[in-house]
């Protein structure tokens, strides 16, 4: 798995890396600027928490233009490990992002005051975040070992735009079993449940995409 | 236990493409190598997939090391050193990161020997695999499937990128690596003369067929190609007879015992016959 992870490790480095830059220049604007109208800083931390995610996906298409992906195949790994590594990469690089999104939100709050309305807006926003790029793993992966390479970029927007779906269906879902103001309590509660049912798609999807990974043939 | 890789009626169809690999037996016994020969689409790649298991075969077994290997055995794999044609890491690497993931992969890599290697081959480790020449990588893909101590290495055009003079340096390496008694190779490849080198056994293909598996020094010193007029071709005991060419007036018959037909047909010239020859007359020949 340690091979397996560093490869994964350097198939994204160099999209990581020009991300990150991005996202440096571009966090250091979003604290820099008052935050009275919050929409920076919620742009800012769906952006890294999502593009952090995301480039950890589209590294996989990399291995196709290779012969690699094959080779692989005939190291001492089994493909449920090699399936299981990508997952885990998406893990690594989706908590790289969530470490982003908490220096920037901490920062602008230190510097500028809370611009939420309520205290748990910034737990709902971390919620957003990592439920998308959970729910995006979920759908790109299968689909992936089942469509083919070739298809990746349209699968990976696919997976994108599902996964936003998914959140707002969630959330009307919410809505509609706690119509009216909700306490705290609830919010809470729906972000967990939120976070769960991205958990539990993510943690299913990795069987179901090793199922099909099986009986791949290179 | 002699052989270190078995197949025993191997067997895969595409339905798209109306290509079977049909029913492909062959073993390389262990200190050898086995030259594994046949024109573009005839099966080579088809039965390396199914022997590496990156291919589902439809029938058959493959045994490695006296074991069937399913995903599971990652401890035959640890064994077996795997070389493909073209680019088999990604371009975006260096050297020196490829023997970082290997070193995580294989439980045996040897990073000074993989330093070595690199070394001799003249390849520089910080340079991005993308940057190198189709030889370089060749000899890059070599390196790495040596360098975990392996004791099978399977060859897929391994030498096609590869100048004359690199290319018998390779050779000289594979030769090196099967003085071990333990140690084997299995080689595909075009180029028929490599495996005159080196190959004690070739295996020929076509159309998903085995069609002759024989020793290599048969082949060289015993196969042989007579030069047939019609008249001659006629008067020929078709027992003796594996592959018959016409070409213009002349007929080319190839014999199994090129001495035995010196002999009976004392009025036809019997050529040697090269590998590439008897490839040509195997694939392109009538059978009787």
């Amino acid at each position: 798995m340690r091979g397996l992870l560093r490869n994964n490790f350097y198939a994204t480095l160099a999209g990581a890396k020009a991300f990150a830059a991005v996202a440096v220049l571009l966090g250091i604007f979003v604290v820099a600027m008052d935050n009275a109208i919050p929409s920076l800083i919620i742009g800012y931390m769906l952006l890294v928490m999502i593009g952090f995610s995301l480039n950890s996906i589209a590294s996989i298409r990399k291995e196709s233009a290779t012969k690699w992906g094959k080779y692989k195949l005939t190291a001492p790994v089994k493909r449920t490990d090699i399936v299981k590594s990508f997952f885990a990469s998406q893990l690594l690089w989706l908590s790289v992002g969530i470490g982003f999104a908490a220096l920037a939100v901490a920062s602008s709050v230190a510097l500028h005051g809370y611009p939420f309305d309520r205290d748990t807006d910034i737990f709902m926003l971390f919620v957003v975040g990592i439920g998308i790029s959970l729910f995006m793993g979920a759908i790109f992966f299968p689909i992936y070992f089942l469509g083919g390479e070739e298809r990746s970029e349209v699968i990976l927007v696919v997976s994108l735009l599902g996964s936003i779906g998914i959140i707002m269906g969630l959330s009307t879902l919410v809505n509609k079993i706690c119509p009216g103001n909700m306490t705290n309590r609830q919010i809470i509660l729906s972000g967990i449940f939120v976070m769960a049912c991205g958990a539990a798609a993510f943690a299913v999807s990795c069987p179901v995409a090793a199922g099909l990974f099986k009986k791949k043939e290179y | 236990m002699e052989n270190i890789l078995e197949l025993q009626d191997v067997t895969k169809t595409y339905p798209k493409s109306d290509f079977t690999l049909d029913r492909v037996s062959f073993s390389l016994p262990y200190g050898s190598i086995l030259g594994f020969v046949g024109e573009n689409g005839a099966g080579k790649t088809t039965t390396i997939g199914c022997i590496l298991n990156t291919i589902e075969k439809d029938g058959g077994t493959v045994t490695l090391f006296g074991r069937e290997m399913g995903d599971r055995d990652t401890d035959i794999r640890e064994k077996i050193g795997v070389v493909y044609d073209g680019d088999n890491f990604p371009g975006f690497w260096t050297a020196g990161q490829l023997s970082k993931v290997m070193a995580g992969l294989y439980r045996n890599w040897d990073k000074a020997l993989f330093q070595k290697y690199l070394e001799e081959f003249q390849l520089p480790p910080r340079r991005k695999i993308r940057h190198y020449s189709k030889g370089m990588t060749m000899k890059l893909a070599i390196a790495a499937a040596l360098s975990h101590h392996p004791e099978l290495l399977i060859l897929d055009e391994a030498t096609s990128g590869l100048d004359p003079v690199m290319r018998d340096d390779m050779l000289d390496v594979f030769l090196e690596f099967v003085q071990e008694e333990n140690h084997s190779i299995l080689l595909s490849s075009h180029i028929t003369s490599d495996l005159e080198k080196v190959a004690d056994y070739i295996t020929f293909i076509h159309d998903g067929k085995l069609i002759l598996t024989a020793a290599k020094d048969d082949l060289v010193y015993q196969y042989a190609v007579m030069r047939c007029r019609e008249s001659q071709f006629q008067a020929l005991d078709k027992a003796d007879i594996l592959a018959y060419r016409k070409r213009d007036t002349q007929i080319d018959v190839l014999v199994a015992d090129g001495g035995m037909a010196r002999r009976k047909y004392r009025d036809v010239v019997v050529d040697h016959a090269s590998v590439d020859e008897i490839m040509v007359l195997l694939v392109k020949g009538e059978r009787i």
